[in-house]
């Protein structure tokens, strides 16, 4: 695996992008920003569902989730760029594996909203709660993000060998 | 931090027109919330510097991050104030105005964008590292 993510990043130029001088850094930088439009657009509509804002129609909030989704895929470009330049590091960092297991989380409980409640969000009058699954969802989405951020800053600090994966 | 340039983001992109605007009473505990977590973002800040200071005050993409950081917040402090003035000031408020929309969105999104590439280059361009002896 280690060495098929290590062919894949020396034969499309990233592994020599993300060990140019400024690589890593411009990569961390536009990650950052991903997860910011992340946490700013299905971060503000989820706390929206949990009640703040009453009066602030739903379906205007839910304008910004593609903007969130343009986020998500930034991070999803350069969360590869650093997998694969350094998959040693990655793969068996706890971290990693924990913040992987939030995203798909995450991943579960948008697939749950879009199939469950999403009409019957976008449709209820602004100054009326969502129901409770949809109360749930939106806790349980920003605890994950929460989740997965809290894991990625700690990734650094469970690099490899210094602190094993104690599962692998 | 990634909370508090969200719900900038959000503001601008309400100011540039893609949604409808958040610029209202109703936003006002998001307000509340994003002044908290900066509040957060100070206390950590803070103990940042004072494990690392020379790293820091010896670099001026950290001064670059500390205005960026300071315009940014500016600018989302007058867009409230806007907001929970509205009735007592009859001339319209900041970000009602057509003329001032867009270029008040730009300017918040390149603070934002500047804040975040300082803070992140802040790891990659220090000339000096000494831990501080509280550490």
């Amino acid at each position: 695996m280690e060495q098929a993510l290590l062919t894949f990043s020396h034969g499309t130029g990233i592994f020599d992008f993300m060990h140019s001088p400024w690589g890593w850094p411009v990569a961390e930088s536009l990650h950052f920003f991903g997860l910011s439009l992340l946490i700013g657009t299905v971060g503000v509509f989820d706390l929206r569902m949990l009640g703040l804002g009453s009066g602030i129609a739903y379906r205007h909030l839910h304008r910004l989730v593609p903007i969130g989704v343009l986020g998500y895929l930034i991070n999803l470009v350069t969360g590869t760029m650093f997998l694969t330049s350094a998959p040693d590091q990655y793969l068996y960092n706890p971290a990693f594996q924990t913040k992987l297991g939030f995203m798909l989380l995450a991943g579960c409980n948008v697939f749950w909203f879009y199939t469950t409640c999403s009409t019957e969000v976008r449709t209820t009058s602004d100054s009326l709660p969502v129901s409770g699954r949809a109360k749930l969802i939106g806790t349980v989405s920003l605890l994950a993000w929460c989740a997965v951020i809290v894991c990625g800053r700690l990734i650094t600090y469970y690099r490899p060998p210094y602190h094993w994966c104690f599962w692998c | 931090m990634a909370f508090v340039v969200g719900v900038n983001l959000a503001l601008a992109f309400s100011l540039l027109g893609l949604i409808p605007s958040l610029l209202n009473k109703r936003f006002e505990l998001f307000f509340t919330l994003h002044w908290w977590a900066v509040g957060l973002i100070f206390i950590s800040g803070v103990a940042l510097l004072i494990a690392y200071p020379a790293k820091a005050l010896t670099n001026p993409v950290f001064f670059l991050k500390f205005m960026a950081l300071s315009a940014g917040l500016l600018i989302t402090r007058r867009l409230q104030h806007s907001v929970s003035g509205q009735a007592a000031n009859p001339k319209p408020p900041l970000g009602d105005q057509r003329s001032n929309r867009i270029p008040t969105a730009f300017v918040m999104l390149v603070c934002w964008v500047v804040t975040i590439g300082a803070g992140r280059f802040l790891a990659y361009t220090h000339s000096v590292l000494l831990a501080s002896r509280y550490f």
